[in-house]
């Protein structure tokens, strides 16, 4: 069933038709709770300039500061003066965008070291594995909180990039032992024989194969990076130049809006990131079950 | 000749989404005290699902729906686990398919024997330190060899480690499934050699499963040929390599290259689906000689003469 | 016209073991150890590389298709160095040497048909100019081979039987039409009833593409059906080579007779006669004899030079070879 699963996989008609008719309950439900708080988040001009008109949601002082909930602000203002409808909005975006592109980054350099490594053998082999395997020693959260401290720019590409930098060594290490396996194959010297070349391999022979491993790799860099960037806004190293859920919570952490009661402030972040969570590791699980049959519930063979 | 194991119209089926995979369907045979007797058929016949559904070793989704397995006059099937415990290894021993790569990895050899005898037998460690040494020796093996991990040995040694450990509490019957496959041409014959130099030496009984018509040629006194689940023949190995009767028994005997033989045969066509047996007799989607008949009534497996037993129309009514 | 078709002198395969490129470890594994013999362009015949597990067989196989470079010693095709043809022209050298493998299943990509096994031969040897003439090129050759397109193409390497995709792989073959076809094993799993038929077909290739066949095996009695000629290895050097006729009826080194002796003859009333002594058979893992003839720590007729020195392949009569210090 998995073989089939991978003939779907290659058009994008296939891709489609695949997701809907997917028959793990965990990868629907988790793919609907994050496709719907996306889907929520890129709506938000819309919905700002439907209720507001045309205004500039990060503008401070354009409405009264710390309003409790009401037809015209939904989740009330915050302490800056702002529809906090629209920041929250905004910072949900924000994060998970990051998250999207970190994860993509660090799959891609992931692809490009493990596949090399692995392909080539070897010195190249060698080399790229210590490489990977030292960036997996090392605390990349630590070092990354201390580099974001010194970066001057923390906008979402340079976030995104940073996040790359150190989340890609995992799922590099998995990888290049799949691609290990794969090569010794007898398929791989039927191409060989067939006339061939290293580049024709990697990508029609190998690559097809891997990429369950890939999806899946890619799925934990993505839980992977919005934890990062989370968790740095929230300790307050974070981003100056946008908003995101991790620096919405330092702000109520700091301002002390807990204690004052604030939930319209302190309850939307902290509920979207645990469904962020919650559908990201549901998608996990059920990408597991769908590539894993061993662990479907079956009753026959 | 006293009847050691006699099974009687066993079946074992797997269930599934598709329906019920019918691996073993209404097998019967009985196995005679002291003699080697071989079990053959090709991949997919339900050999292996045989072994084990005497063994009660069939999990869920397998189960088995019918059928009576009389060992030494209990019927194994209506047993209770731990009375099962009791004829395990002490007087049934198994060596199941690539045993030899099953050992523990992390300890030594003589410390897993000693688990396997300790186990099953009544013995205090030390006694059974001894008969595990002995064995080792019995089976050729140095005494050094205790004291080793498995993977130092060689897939023989490992083999013959196994068959050491099987028979420690010398069992009534032994039953080897595939014990010569991925070893060597000089080491299968010293394994199979073996098998049936301790079986005399012992007095028991041994029942080899293996798809290798060869090896069987070589230490078998009686074979029984299975085909799609049921037993097609069973016959005294000279009777069935010089006058096979059922027409899968000619195919299979044909196919089978030999130094000096100038032809060989294969069988046309594929084994069929467990799922989904031929109507009728199973075989006659492939066979040459197939009648009107074989393919609506299944032939009872007969015995046409004194220990001669087919299942085939061509042998019908003829007595 | 160069009279070898193939031509191995001296090759030798040393592979290193441990991490690290082997440059940290100091044991080594001579898998293949100055292995000499040749197969003529004359006249397409089929010879069988017999050996047990570790002869290095495979390795020999790997050698010749350029899938990996011997350690020392040449490989010659056609007069020409393989390393030379694969530098300057990989796809001529492949049109005319090509695999058959022994695992029926790791051979296909089981992401894709297994028309495309054809296709991609097809396309990389220029054998057909447009679609339609690669359909019917694929057709006529399963067709030829006994197998049903209507009932193969199309489908997936999962949905076909093993003995099916072996024989699906003769298709391939039969395509390229390559000169020299390298064996490895291709019925060891297959069952019996479809080994017949897959070994009458690739012995039929020999007619039908004149091409030579390198059988390599590990069963004689495969061997004897199907070879003309037969050389024995024996942990990694050749022993003996001669005609399938000579090896089998008059073996002259003592492992060939003790292999022989081991085969299981599908006649119970040919028995083995003489038993295996256990205690010699194997102790422990090395079972190659450190120095000398490699098969001194077995030989019943060992002697002290046995021991001493390793025994070279000397032809005894024409055609007929062998390495054993008892016919010096």
């Amino acid at each position: 069933m998995y073989m089939r699963l991978q003939h779907k996989l290659t058009s994008l008609k296939g891709i489609f038709r695949t997701i809907f008719t997917i028959k793990s309950l965990k990868l629907r439900v988790g793919m609907g709770i994050l496709l719907t708080l996306i889907a929520i988040s890129f709506l938000e001009p819309i919905i700002t300039h439907c209720r507001l008109g045309n205004i500039n949601p990060y503008e401070m002082g354009l409405f009264e500061k710390l309003l409790p909930p009401s037809l015209k602000h939904p989740l009330g203002t915050d302490h800056y003066g702002r529809d906090f409808l629209s920041i929250f909005l905004i910072g949900l975006k924000n994060s998970l965008v990051v998250g999207f592109l970190g994860g993509s980054l660090s799959i891609l350099i992931a692809i490009v070291v493990s596949f090399f490594a692995a392909y080539k053998g070897g010195l190249a082999d060698i080399i790229l594995n210590s490489f990977t395997n030292t960036f997996l020693v090392i605390p990349s959260w630590v070092i990354l909180a201390s580099v974001a401290v010194y970066t001057p720019k923390l906008n979402i590409i340079t976030v995104s990039l940073l996040i790359a930098v150190f989340n890609w060594a995992g799922a590099a290490r998995n990888l290049r032992s799949q691609v290990l396996s794969l090569k010794e194959r007898a398929y791989v010297d039927l191409a060989k024989v067939s006339g061939a070349s290293d580049i024709e391999i990697i990508f029609k022979e190998l690559m097809p194969n891997v990429l369950p491993y890939i999806i899946v790799g890619a799925a934990n860099a993505v839980i992977g990076s919005i934890f990062f960037e989370t968790s740095i806004g929230i300790i307050g190293l974070g981003a100056t130049q946008y908003v995101s859920l991790g620096i919405i919570i330092y702000w109520f952490l700091t301002m002390g809006l807990i204690v004052q009661g604030y939930y319209n402030i302190i309850l939307p972040p902290v509920i979207a990131l645990v469904l962020i969570f919650v559908a990201l590791n549901l998608i996990n699980v059920g990408l597991d079950e769908i590539f894993n049959p061993r662990l479907k519930k079956i009753t026959g063979l | 000749m006293r009847t050691v194991l006699e099974v009687k119209d066993l079946r074992v089926y797997y269930k599934s989404i598709w329906g019920n995979y019918k691996s073993v369907d209404g097998v019967s045979f009985k196995v005679y005290e002291n003699e080697v007797f071989s079990i053959a058929g090709e991949s997919g016949c339900g050999k292996s699902t045989l072994v084990d559904g005497i063994l009660r070793l069939i999990k869920p989704p397998g189960y088995i729906p019918s059928g009576e397995i009389i060992f030494e006059g209990v019927n194994l099937l209506k047993l209770p686990e731990e009375q099962l415990r009791e004829i395990r290894f002490k007087k049934l021993a198994y060596i199941p398919q690539g045993a030899m790569n099953s050992l523990n990895p992390v300890i030594r050899i003589e410390e897993q024997m000693i688990d396997a005898i300790l186990d099953h037998g009544d013995i205090d460690k030390d006694e059974a330190r001894d008969l595990a040494l002995c064995m080792l020796k019995e089976v050729g093996l140095p005494v050094e060899v205790a004291k080793m991990y498995p993977h130092e040995l060689s897939g023989g040694m490992k083999q013959r480690v196994i068959i050491a450990t099987a028979i420690a509490l010398k069992p009534k019957l032994v039953i080897a499934d595939e014990p010569t496959t991925a070893l060597d041409v000089i080491v299968q014959k010293g394994i199979l050699q073996l098998l049936k130099r301790l079986k005399e030496e012992y007095n028991m009984t041994v029942i080899v499963v293996s798809h290798d018509m060869a090896a069987h040629a070589q230490i078998a006194d009686r074979i029984a040929i299975m085909y799609a689940g049921k037993i097609v023949e069973i016959g005294s190995i000279y009777d069935i390599f010089e006058d096979p009767l059922h027409p899968y028994t000619k195919g299979l005997i044909s196919a089978v290259p030999s130094i000096g033989k100038e032809y060989v045969k294969g069988i046309p066509g594929l084994a069929p689906s467990p799922l989904n047996w031929p109507s009728g007799c199973r075989f006659h989607p492939r066979c040459n000689y197939a009648m009107d008949i074989c393919s609506k009534i299944e032939p009872d497996l007969k015995e046409v003469k004194p220990g001669r037993w087919v299942a085939c129309h061509l042998y019908g009514d003829r007595q | 016209m160069n009279e070898f078709l193939l031509e191995l002198k001296n090759v030798t395969k040393i592979f290193k073991v441990g991490g690290g490129l082997g440059l940290f470890s100091k044991e080594v594994i001579k898998a293949v150890d100055s292995i000499s013999f040749s197969i003529p362009s004359d006249k397409p015949s089929i010879v069988a590389l017999v050996g047990e597990s570790g002869s290095g067989k495979t390795t020999i196989a790997r050698i010749i298709l350029g899938l990996l470079e011997p350690t020392s010693g040449e490989v010659l095709y056609r007069g020409r160095s393989v390393s030379n043809w694969l530098k300057e022209d990989k796809l001529k050298y492949y049109k005319e040497v090509q695999p058959v493998f022994q695992d029926p299943y790791s051979i296909y990509n089981p992401f894709y048909r297994i028309d495309r096994v054809l296709e991609l031969v097809i396309k990389k040897f220029n054998l057909a100019s447009s679609q339609e003439e690669a359909r019917d090129l694929m057709i006529k050759a399963m067709k030829d081979l006994g197998l049903r397109p209507e009932d193969l193409l199309g489908r997936y390497p999962h949905q076909l039987s093993g003995g099916e995709r072996q024989r699906f792989m003769l298709a391939r073959i039969l395509l390229i039409k390559p000169r020299l076809i390298v064996a490895d094993e291709p019925v060891s799993m297959l069952d019996a009833s479809l080994r017949a038929i897959f070994l009458d077909q690739l012995a039929s290739l020999k007619d039908k593409l004149g091409a030579s066949c390198l059988y390599i095996t590990h069963d004689l009695n495969i061997a004897s059906y199907i070879a003309d000629r037969i050389i024995v290895l024996c942990h990694g050097k050749i022993v003996e080579d001669g005609s399938k006729e000579e090896v089998i009826r008059n073996p002259l080194h003592p492992y060939t007779k003790t292999l022989i002796d081991s085969i299981p003859i599908p006649d119970p009333r040919r028995r083995w006669k003489e038993p295996v002594d256990l205690t010699t058979l194997e102790s422990f893992k090395k079972l190659k004899a450190e120095k000398g003839c490699i098969f001194s720590s077995r030989c019943p007729y060992a002697k002290e030079i046995c021991k001493a020195r390793m025994p070279t392949l000397t032809e005894v009569k024409p055609g007929r070879k062998v390495a054993c210090f008892l016919y010096d």
